[in-house]
């Protein structure tokens, strides 16, 4: 479903290079993680993977189900099923939650040729997704994450990836800021979510959130190359052992 | 309204054309300075400033400008001593100079007299726009000051403080001072004096690459006299300035602060505290200028007012077109402690430029009940207590500075003040 | 929010002049000569068969307005205006007024639909005289669930027609035409009008006094909440036309009406002049609330064209307790010059304004508000959203001041800038002026772009980004909308959006 091919990207405003050959490929169906210590690249492989401009992709390709995706824009890859949830959600005063994830719904569904949803189709998708992630259908009255906790703002992006229905998910140190229960709530709205024709990569930088989301592939990232992969032992083993080993092996 | 009429000159207005050909024979200067002399009179004679000029809108200074003292001081100046121990003294006295210059590392000193009658200081003395008219005045009448160089790399340990004194009469003074690149200095403006006087100090300050500065303008003019300033600063690539102003006294006071940012990576603070009293009119006008990309600035100005005291603070960011990504922030906070007393905020975002963020806040307030109540509560009488909050409140912007020997230098000038008006 | 997506079906539907108000309607005119003079205002007078008292007031400020100059004050530029080149009256032929449908033009009535005035307000425009109250009573599912709208539409200089007159006089509120008013009630005509603006104001509201050739006149009585939104439509049409109405509204004590105006003009090479004033009087308990939604023609996308609009508009909060709000939307006129103001002249008066400009293309927009604080305990509220994309300028102008009675006088202003792009300007030029130490005032300001980590999110999850602009620009104004009427609400989304079309790069 996603193959990553030679990647190569840097930051547009200064020349950086952050990735640099990286490979990676996930089948429809598996569930990836991918971790790393602080600075490999893995929130940028998140940012070029949903297509923002402050990121030039110089050598390589991002191939989604076959087709290279890196002429597309966001709201195009989004459409075509590519979803990011944010490791910090951005706040959007004035615009009510619901009305947001209305608007983006019926985006998507446009751009697949689809009818718009109807009002009680659309609430009750809303009302089951939120109960299911224990949230109060007061927060989505709200504006867009303003005012939400670190949880809050985590959930409601579950909460988005459950209603937009993506084929490809691309969780950004989903765990981060979350307490236990609340991290129990937000893993499970992810099992939920996973299925045969559905791939996931889940960035982490611990071990943690891969004891509720279980992977079937681990990939280390090391200076914007995946350095090692292997199963869901790597990640026990890191987390016992510390990158150190693994980046030695690598350098 | 827009009726336009051509006014009689005021009294203050005769007055000083006429001091201006009194005075042409006296002044010094080279065919070019002169010029640019002629052409500061022709401007007064159009007028002084009113209310209608944008610029002076809450200081209509054709009005208040009631009368001008003749030149003659009616004493020489005591000596005083420096804020911060140990400085280096630059004194100005009645307008004149002091031929004995410290000899400090890294420094040169110059009387501006010296640049006057060579002329090399001519294309300073332009004036910054059409309601220039403390620009004007200064470079009809000026006639001496310092120019002060300082060489690239300077690292000075102690301050050099500019004392401009006067003891009645018109002074009117330039100060000149070039940091150079790297060099890191604090310098002190002290204007003060005693008796009737119409001062007019205008402060240029060009800051080389990387130049680090701390100025402060502490002024104490009497309650009798008029003090028109201006302090223009040029600050060049990755340079930082912060600017002190504080304004402790005067009868008409108008502090103008013209700053702009030519070098990216070039960063201003201006700190400022106005305490009025009495029945006096002090003006701080600011026109900051933010000309290239990737420069920064903060202001933050607290007032308090007293008496029958009047306030103005009038602020202006200009955020050029290519001036992207500029940080910009303006705070403007008074505390309004009598029923005769007033203050006028004008802070002005004029916005070309569409990466910035930019704001301003002002407030107008009395002292927070809720903070008088909790002292009172623990034992601690009114007044005392609405002494405390309201030393509080400007000496947050004090403490600021990182510089314990200006901290304590400044405490001391506030301390004064509020023994003398609290 | 159907709002953003009818924006975008909307800005879709628009050819490359975005302008959709943009035609031009022939209908016989009746026009005074070009230029102005002491006997153009007494043909003015004479048309509008006018009392004596009136002439003579229209001459003083005639005579004054010859003495004065245009002010230069605001940050706008344009060519000197040559106000002998503008005819100062222009009139349909059909006035004065309908009394059956067969004397409403049918063209006129083509105009207003149009304009979009919803379709139950262009039956009520077309049966103006089937008055049957019962059968406007009717339940209809129309956009105007909170009640109905009385209409006084004026086309260049006359008001062509207002409804639902009867059931107001049932009420006692009295909804007609200034120039009806001065005809029939000329004791309160008299009573306020120029008791708020003088004549001696300012340029262009002495301009208007002298000129002034319709409008719409309120008045609600003691204790009377009017039972309906009160509605004028102006359309500028003629040629070369200068359009001078004069709004006065009265809330007696106790009173309350909701007042919305809404403009458009066709669009021309040449620029036309919209010199208005507008006045409230709140007596004690009274409330009035003026919303505007200002979509004059903008000039096209080199800056030709386009209306200049000087307006003055202004509440007198006259009675204790009264409250005055101005809420705005501004996105048309190539120049606004306008401060909606309120003067605190009551105890425990209040005065609110609300405001959106958004300025594109080469217009210029300087507007803002005036809050007098002069009785005990006033309050103010201000809030003001401008966005500027293309070429425009737009300025914020507001002062707020505490006289020296004023004891707790408070003011709260926040105003936000919104720059789309790097060839725009905005600028905030607040005044303010406490001349008493219990005054409490509190202001802020921000200016800065949409955030490219909100538009890059939104895009994220789906939506194209002249529509994630849209989207983030209606919060940024969310405030503000709230303020109007439900209905024009959603109208005011939609041309936010119309008008920033074309602003992404």
């Amino acid at each position: 479903m996603l193959e990553i091919k030679n990647l190569h990207a840097r930051i547009v405003d200064d020349g950086t290079e952050i990735i640099r050959g990286l490979n990676l490929t996930v089948k429809a169906g598996e569930v990836a993680a991918i971790m790393g210590p602080n600075g490999s690249g893995k929130s940028t492989l998140s940012y070029i993977l949903a297509g923002r401009e402050d990121y030039e992709v110089t050598e390589g390709d991002i191939l989604y189900n076959g087709q290279s995706i890196l002429e597309m824009d966001p709201a195009e890859r989004a459409a075509a099923g590519i979803f990011l949830a944010f490791q910090y959600p951005m706040e959007i005063p004035g615009v009510a939650t619901m009305e947001f994830l209305k608007v983006a719904m019926n985006e998507q569904r446009k751009a697949r040729g689809e009818e718009p949803l109807k009002i009680p189709e659309f609430l009750k998708r809303v009302k089951d997704a939120a109960a299911l992630l224990n949230m109060d259908m007061a927060m989505l009255k709200r504006p867009l994450n303003v005012g939400f906790s670190g949880g809050e703002k985590k959930r409601a992006e579950i909460l988005q990836m459950k209603l937009l229905e993506p084929k490809l998910c691309v969780l950004d140190e989903t765990d981060s800021g979350l307490d236990i229960d609340a991290l129990k709530i937000v893993s499970e709205g992810v099992n939920a979510l996973r299925a045969p024709d559905r791939a996931m990569v889940i960035i982490t930088h611990y071990q943690r959130l891969l004891q509720y989301i279980v992977p079937d592939s681990v990939h280390v990232l090391y200076r914007g190359q995946v350095v090692k992969s292997g199963d869901k032992s790597l990640a026990l083993d890191l987390e016992a052992n510390g990158y150190a080993g693994v980046i030695g092996e690598a350098a | 309204m827009n009726i336009h009429t051509t006014p009689q000159r005021t009294p203050a207005e005769t007055a000083l054309i006429d001091a201006f050909g009194d005075r042409l024979s006296l002044l010094p200067g080279d065919g070019t300075v002169m010029l640019k002399r002629d052409d500061a009179i022709e401007a007064i004679k159009s007028g002084l400033p009113t209310r209608r000029i944008e610029s002076w809108h809450y200081t209509d200074l054709r009005r208040l400008l009631t009368s001008v003292p003749d030149f003659d001081p009616a004493a020489a100046p005591n000596a005083i001593a420096p804020i911060v121990e140990g400085s280096a003294v630059l004194p100005v006295l009645n307008g004149v100079s002091s031929t004995k210059t410290p000899d400090i590392e890294g420094i040169a000193v110059q009387r501006l007299s010296e640049k006057l009658t060579d002329g090399s200081i001519a294309p300073g003395l332009d004036r910054y726009g059409a309601d220039d008219a403390i620009g004007a005045l200064n470079t009809a009448f000026v006639a001496d000051g310092y120019f002060v160089d300082i060489a690239d790399g300077t690292e000075l340990d102690k301050p050099i403080e500019l004392q401009n004194l006067q003891s009645g009469g018109q002074t009117h003074v330039r100060l000149l001072t070039r940091v150079g690149a790297g060099a890191k200095a604090v310098i002190v403006e002290r204007q003060t004096g005693e008796g009737a006087a119409l001062v007019s100090s205008v402060s240029q300050l060009l800051l080389g690459e990387g130049a680090d500065v701390t100025w402060l303008i502490v002024q104490e003019q009497p309650d009798t006299a008029t003090h028109l300033a201006q302090f223009k600063a040029h600050l060049g690539k990755d340079s930082k300035l912060t600017l002190f102003v504080m304004n402790a006294g005067g009868k008409l006071v108008r502090q103008e602060i013209v700053v702009k940012t030519t070098g990216e990576g070039a960063d201003f603070t201006l700190r400022g505290i106005n305490l009025l009293a009495g029945d006096t009119h002090t003006d701080v006008t600011m026109v900051l200028d933010h000309a290239v990309p990737h420069t920064a600035s903060t202001e933050v100005i607290r007032n308090v007012v007293t008496g029958r005291a009047r306030g103005v603070f009038q602020g202006r960011i200009n955020v050029h077109q290519y001036a992207q990504k500029t940080n910009a922030k303006m705070a403007c906070n008074t505390l309004l402690l009598s029923d005769d007393g007033e203050f006028s905020t004008k802070p002005e975002l004029e916005i070309f430029a569409d990466d910035v963020v930019c704001g301003h806040g002002a407030t107008v307030t009395e002292i927070d009940h809720s903070h008088l109540f909790y002292l009172m509560a623990r034992g601690i009488d009114e007044k005392t207590a609405r002494g405390f909050l309201v030393k509080a409140f400007v000496a947050e912007v004090i403490e600021e500075l990182d510089d314990e020997a200006i901290v304590e230098a400044l405490e001391a000038r506030l301390d004064d003040w509020f023994l003398a008006h609290g | 929010m159907p709002a953003v997506q009818d924006t975008i079906d909307r800005v879709r539907k628009i050819d490359v002049d975005q302008y959709k108000y943009g035609f031009q309607t022939e209908i016989a005119m009746d026009k005074a000569p070009k230029g102005l003079s002491e006997d153009i205002i007494r043909f003015i007078s004479a048309k509008k068969d006018e009392p004596s008292w009136m002439l003579e007031w229209r001459l003083e400020a005639y005579r004054r307005w010859v003495t004065l100059e245009a002010p230069t004050w605001a940050r706008v530029h344009y060519p000197k205006i040559d106000f002998q080149d503008i005819y100062y009256y222009a009139a349909p032929k059909s006035t004065p007024g309908p009394t059956s449908l067969s004397d409403v033009d049918p063209e006129l009535l083509k105009v207003y639909e149009k304009l979009g005035i919803p379709l139950r307000e262009q039956e009520i425009l077309a049966g103006v005289q089937k008055t049957d109250v019962s059968e406007l009573e009717e339940p209809s599912d129309n956009v105007y669930k909170s009640g109905r709208v009385a209409v006084d539409a004026v086309f260049d200089s006359v008001s062509v027609v207002t409804t639902f007159k009867k059931e107001l006089a049932q009420a006692g509120v009295i909804f007609c035409s200034i120039s009806e008013a001065i005809r029939e009630h000329p004791e309160l005509v008299q009573k306020y009008l120029g008791s708020v603006v003088p004549t001696s104001d300012n340029f262009y509201a002495t301009l208007n006094s002298a000129v002034f050739t319709d409008g719409s006149f309120v008045f609600v009585p003691k204790g009377v909440r009017c039972p309906m939104e009160l509605s004028t439509y102006f359309r500028m049409n003629e040629k070369n036309t200068g359009q001078f109405e004069r709004t006065l509204i009265i809330a007696e004590e106790g009173a309350y009406v909701s007042y919305l105006e809404g403009c458009t003009a066709p669009q021309r090479d040449e620029n036309q002049l919209h010199a208005a004033v507008v006045e409230l009087v709140a007596l004690d308990d009274a409330e009035i609330k003026y919303s505007t939604v200002q979509n004059w023609y903008p000039g096209d996308a080199e800056g030709k064209g386009g209306i200049y609009n000087f307006v003055t508009k202004r509440g007198d909060c006259r009675g204790d307790r009264s409250k005055i709000s101005w809420t705005q939307v501004e996105t048309g006129s190539a120049i606004t010059w306008k401060y909606p103001s309120c003067i605190l002249r009551g105890d425990d008066s209040s005065g609110e304004f609300y405001s959106i400009a958004v300025s594109n293309g080469y217009q210029q927009v300087d507007s803002g508000t005036k809050m007098i604080h002069l009785g005990k305990n006033t309050s103010s509220r201000i809030i003001s959203k401008g966005i500027a994309a293309g070429f425009s300028q737009n300025t914020y102008r507001g002062q707020v001041s505490a006289h020296r009675k004023a004891t707790n006088a408070r003011n709260f202003t926040n105003c936000d800038s919104l720059l789309i792009g790097d060839q725009c300007g905005a600028h905030t030029v607040p005044y303010m002026e406490a001349k008493n130490a219990t005054a409490q005032f509190e202001h802020e300001a921000t200016t800065s772009k949409i955030s490219e980590d909100q538009k890059f999110y939104v895009m994220q999850r789906g939506i194209p980004e002249e529509e994630a602009i849209a989207l983030i620009v209606n919060g940024f104004v969310k405030d503000v909308i709230q303020q109007l009427p439900m209905e024009f609400a959603v109208e005011a989304q939609k041309l936010i959006g119309i008008s920033l079309e074309g602003s992404v790069g």
